[in-house]
Formats: structure tokens, sequence, C-alpha cells
């Protein structure tokens, strides 16, 4: 296949088919023109303030329309996009500005009140742009190869997020395997349940685009009113589904939710997290013509770079089941602590090495230099997750190397809410721990928490420290409870027992 | 035991927020206490626990906004 440039393909189904929608946001349809104009109009207006070449631009807003014309814009004019979800609390946008020294922010959010130091193009100026202005640019400016096409943020152990870079070359990586692989064809209908700033979000964005698909957008307001969601997720007629396996769980408690109800769905495609042997026992009783897909993959090596159909042999040979075959361009490795291979069915860390694979974090070399290393010539990264690979090459995912979790699709290092915890004056010490479910997911965050001499370790504490973290945490970073305790066990090397807490919260299971 | 004090417990170990009989009125969604995740497993808790259908496509949010108000909805499924 030609290694057409992701925006080339874009354009090109703009100008053959310029009628197809590109994009279904509520009442609202955009065509592939629509599209094209957009983002030429945006990248026009970037191009025109003369922003510092290559620095990248943070793109605030929800799941509108015009978000994704604003990324392509950036992309056009030569710059990153950096995309930052709307509900973000002020605190993380200045620790993402800190971080990224972005050239602008643009924002769609009307009425936003920023407080970061470079400039900040309107929604007002910005929707004037995308109507009237001019769709001339220079686009030998536009991002290609090894430069950054997106940065996502994830959070950061000490505290500051770290922005993970997908050049173009890696996002071509990704799409041309997803492409064969999910199958999503010219005019089919795939749905975008994740926010923007959530990796997830780009399984089918740009699989879709580059193919003529319509995107649907379930719109998160909907999504949070069970009632709604019932009433528009029929009316979406969605051919392709991508979400996390927590998502369907919330749509499987409906009865109707079944290939009778849902005649034209093809194939779910799930990733972000574990899907369990019930959830996909489940939904294959429900759509017993429907494809499911598992997949699995690092931010840090573009969404997704594992897969496996999950089929009715396969839910009777595996108990818990596997995350799939490496995709064909990427080379994994099963590791031991000193980075030797282990034997087929041992376990150890998964290393990941090929064309999908981060150059690092953005202006964080240490991090960097700590996650993504050499080994006999080749750049691998390591993913911190632990798996077992079997003689054929199918990888099944055991769980982490370190303290990090994912609940509802979302990855949470505890060793960071203890960070924030632990700045609080009320607290002297604090150790978070997940609480799991039969189906080993992660249910539920408890706080171990240590109050000063001052303080009384009770409802009202609980709700000042809630309120506390609220600040400068994301949401699904606040722990659910809050256990309060004289003193923390201790390992014998000194330091926080965070084991010992999970077993004394899950039992030995 | 009685529905009230079930339906506490599970809203107790849901949420994790132990003082929730002093506030009986206090809207759960709203105050960001009850996400659509923790709706999920409050509904799965209260079928399991007792006996109840609950007709997801039909919950509607601010009928089961408040402790008294899930109560409430409790005792008309039963």
């Amino acid at each position: 296949m030609m290694r057409a440039h992701i925006i080339e393909r874009i354009d090109t189904i703009a100008i053959n088919q310029p009628q197809t929608v590109a994009y279904q946001y509520g009442a609202e349809q955009h065509t592939y023109a629509d599209l094209k104009t957009a983002s030429d109009r945006i990248a026009h207006f970037i191009q025109a303030q003369a922003l510092p070449a290559g620095a990248p631009v943070i793109v605030f807003g929800g799941q509108q329309f015009e978000m994704v014309a604003t990324f392509l814009g950036a992309v056009k004019a030569g710059h990153a996009y950096i995309p930052v979800e709307q509900h973000s609390d002020a605190e993380r946008i200045q620790q993402i500005e800190s971080v990224a020294q972005p050239a602008a922010v643009l924002s769609w959010v009307p009425e936003a009140q920023l407080t970061v130091k470079g400039p900040v193009y309107s929604a007002t100026t910005l929707a004037e742009t995308i109507a009237t202005g001019a769709t001339d640019y220079d686009q030998s400016q536009q991002v290609s190869g090894d430069a950054n096409f997106y940065i996502i943020f994830t959070s950061g152990t000490t505290g500051l997020p770290k922005g993970v870079q997908i050049s173009e070359n890696n996002l071509l990586s990704f799409v041309q395997w997803a492409n064969p692989t999910f199958g999503v064809a010219d005019n089919s209908r795939v749905l975008i349940q994740a926010p923007y700033s959530f990796d997830l979000s780009v399984m089918d964005l740009y699989p879709g685009l580059c193919s003529g698909a319509t995107l649907v957008i379930l719109e998160k307001e909907v999504t949070n009113n069970f009632k709604q969601l019932f009433e528009v997720l029929p009316t979406l007629k969605v051919n392709e589904w991508v979400s996390t396996p927590s998502f369907v769980e919330i749509c499987l408690l409906a009865p109707t939710f079944d290939s009778q109800h849902y005649p034209e769905l093809t194939q779910f495609v799930f990733c972000g997290e574990e899907l369990t042997h019930q959830t996909a026992l489940k939904l294959l009783e429900r759509f017993p013509e429907t494809k499911i897909f598992n997949t699995y993959g690092p931010t840090e090596a573009t969404v997704a770079m594992t897969s496996i159909e999950i089929t009715a042999d396969l839910l009777a040979q595996y108990d818990r089941l596997p995350i799939g075959y490496t995709k064909s361009d990427t080379k994994t490795l099963v590791v031991d602590e000193q980075n030797q291979v282990v034997a087929a069915d041992q376990p150890g860390e998964l290393l990941i090495s090929g064309p999908s694979v981060s150059k690092g974090y953005l202006n964080n070399s240490d991090k960097t230099t700590a996650a993504f290393f050499e080994k006999d010539g080749q750049r691998f990264y390591h993913s911190g997750d632990l798996v077992t690979q079997d003689q054929s090459g199918l990888i099944f995912y055991k769980g982490r190397t370190d303290f990090q979790v994912k609940m509802h699709g979302y990855r949470i290092e505890l060793e960071e809410i203890d960070h924030h915890l632990g700045q609080l004056p009320q607290v002297k010490q604090a150790c978070t721990v997940p609480r799991y479910n039969k189906a080993h997911q992660v249910t539920q965050l408890i706080a171990y928490v240590v109050p000063n001499a001052d303080q009384t370790g009770d409802a009202t504490l609980t709700k000042t420290l809630k309120a506390a973290l609220a600040e400068n945490t994301m949401d699904y970073m606040i722990p659910q409870r809050f256990v309060y305790q004289t003193q923390l066990p201790l390992s014998v090397n000194g330091k926080v027992d965070r084991k010992a807490l999970i077993t004394e919260v899950n039992g030995n299971a | 035991m009685d529905i009230e004090n079930t339906v506490l417990d599970i809203l107790t170990d849901l949420t994790g927020n132990d003082d929730l009989k002093d506030t009986m009125d206090l809207d759960l969604f709203e105050t960001g206490i009850l996400d659509s995740m923790a709706t999920v497993q409050m509904l799965l808790e209260l079928q399991g626990q007792l006996d109840i259908e609950v007709p997801v496509s039909e919950f509607e949010r601010t009928e089961w906004a408040t402790p008294n108000k899930i109560i409430a909805k409790v005792k008309e499924l039963q």
C-alpha cells in the first residue's frame, strides 16, 4: 500500500466524495467537504498568527465537530495538537502548559476562563474563522514523518503529567494496521464515545476518517443519563462499536441491547481496560453474528498494537481472555527484571518495539530515558505490564509491574494520588490502594490516611480531603473511600507496604 | 434487613460516604458522589440484594437522585 499522508488521505475523500457525512454530533451532520474547508480555514488562521515553528498547540473543548476540524487544521499548519477535555480543572491545564510550552491555546469552550501565559484564541474567533476564513495555507509546513502529530497527556508519578508524543509515522503504522484488521469500510458508521483527551478515541477517529466512514458521536451528557442513553443509542445505527468494556457493561444492563434491536452492528472493538470473560460471553449471546475484538496497547505505542477476535471457541478455551497477537510491523518481548527474555508461558514485563512506538515524553528526558531504551540495537518501550506469551505468540495480561491501575478505562498512578494527598495540610501520610471485583477490575480506590495530630479521621475530614483533591486532580483520581489509621504498615525496606494494604482490601485472591 | 438499611449499606459501600443517613435528600449526581459506573454497580447490587428488576432504559436520573428517592423507587419496584 502506498504510504499516503494522513491528511492527504482524508482530503482525498473530501475531493472524491464531498457529500459523504464525516461527523454526526446530535442533530448536526458535517460532510467530508465541510471538514476539509473548516480545517483549511483553521490552518490558514494558525499560520497567520506566525506562531513558533513546530511548537504544539492545546485544543480545548468537548466532542463537537469543530474539535476535529481544529486538530486537522493544526496539523495542516505544522503544529502538533494536545487535546484537553473541557471539564479538566484549571490546575491540570496549567500543568500541561508548563510541561508542553504550547504556542497557543485554541479554545472551543465558550466563556472559558483560562489563565495561561500564551495566546488564547476563543471559540468566537475560531467559529468566525470556520465560517468565513480564507482556505489557503502553506502545505509545505504540514506535519509529516517523524514530527509530532498529537500529544496526549497521561498522569505522572511526581504529580506532573507526561505528554506522550505521537508522530505521523506512529499514527500511520496504527491506521494501516487498524483498517484491514477491524474492517472499517467506506460509509460505515463508527461510534466515538471516548473524549478526545483519551487515546481510545483515536481508535476509530483516524481509521474512520482515512476510509470515508461516518464518525457517530455519543455525547458525554447522554452517556451519563441512562434513560437518554437508551433512547439515543438505537437511533445512532452504528456498524462499528469502539468503547471500553465498562461502557458496554452499562449497555448490557438493558435487555434490549441485542442484535434484534441493533441489527446494523457488525463489530465491537474493545480497548482501554481488561475485557472480562463474563462480558464477552454475554455479548456473544446477545449478538451471535457480531464480531468481538479484544485489543491492547499503551498510549506510548499508539492506541493499540495487539488484537484477537473473541469467538465462542476462545471463550470455551480460556477463563481469562488473551489480549491478542502483536501486529506484524511490531516486535514484542516478554522479559525478566534483567531484560532477559523469559521462556514461553512464563510471566514477565512486555517490551514493545516498532514504528508505532513513541519517541518519548515531551520535554521530559528523565521519564523518557526511564521508559524507553535500546536492546540489541532496537529501541523498546517498557510497558510496565506483566504478561505471559504462549508458543504461538498469543499474549495474556496479568497485571502491572508497578502501582498503576486502570479504573473504567482511566490510567491512574496510585503514587500520584498519594503525592497529592501528602501535600494536604491535614495529611501526615497516605497510601491509595485499588479494590478489585471477581473479574479483576478495579471498582474503587481506597485511601489509607494517617491524619495529622490535630485532625480527627471522620466523615467531615473525608469531605474536606475530597474537596481539596478535586482542586488539582482529575475526578477519576479521587478515592471513593478514606480509611483513617494511626500508622501504615511498613515493608522490610521501610517503605509503606502497599501490597499488604492491597491484600487487606482484597484478601489473598 | 429492611429496605432503608440495605439501600444505605449499598450506597455507603459504593461511595465510601458514611454519613449518607444524615443527608437523605442530598443529590448524589449533582454532588458527584455517584458517577455512571457507580450507578451501574448500585443497580446491580439493588437487583441482587433486593430481588427487584430495574429497567435501566427507564432510568431517569432525577427520579433516583437522593437516598430518599432511591428508597422510594425500590419500594415501588418491589
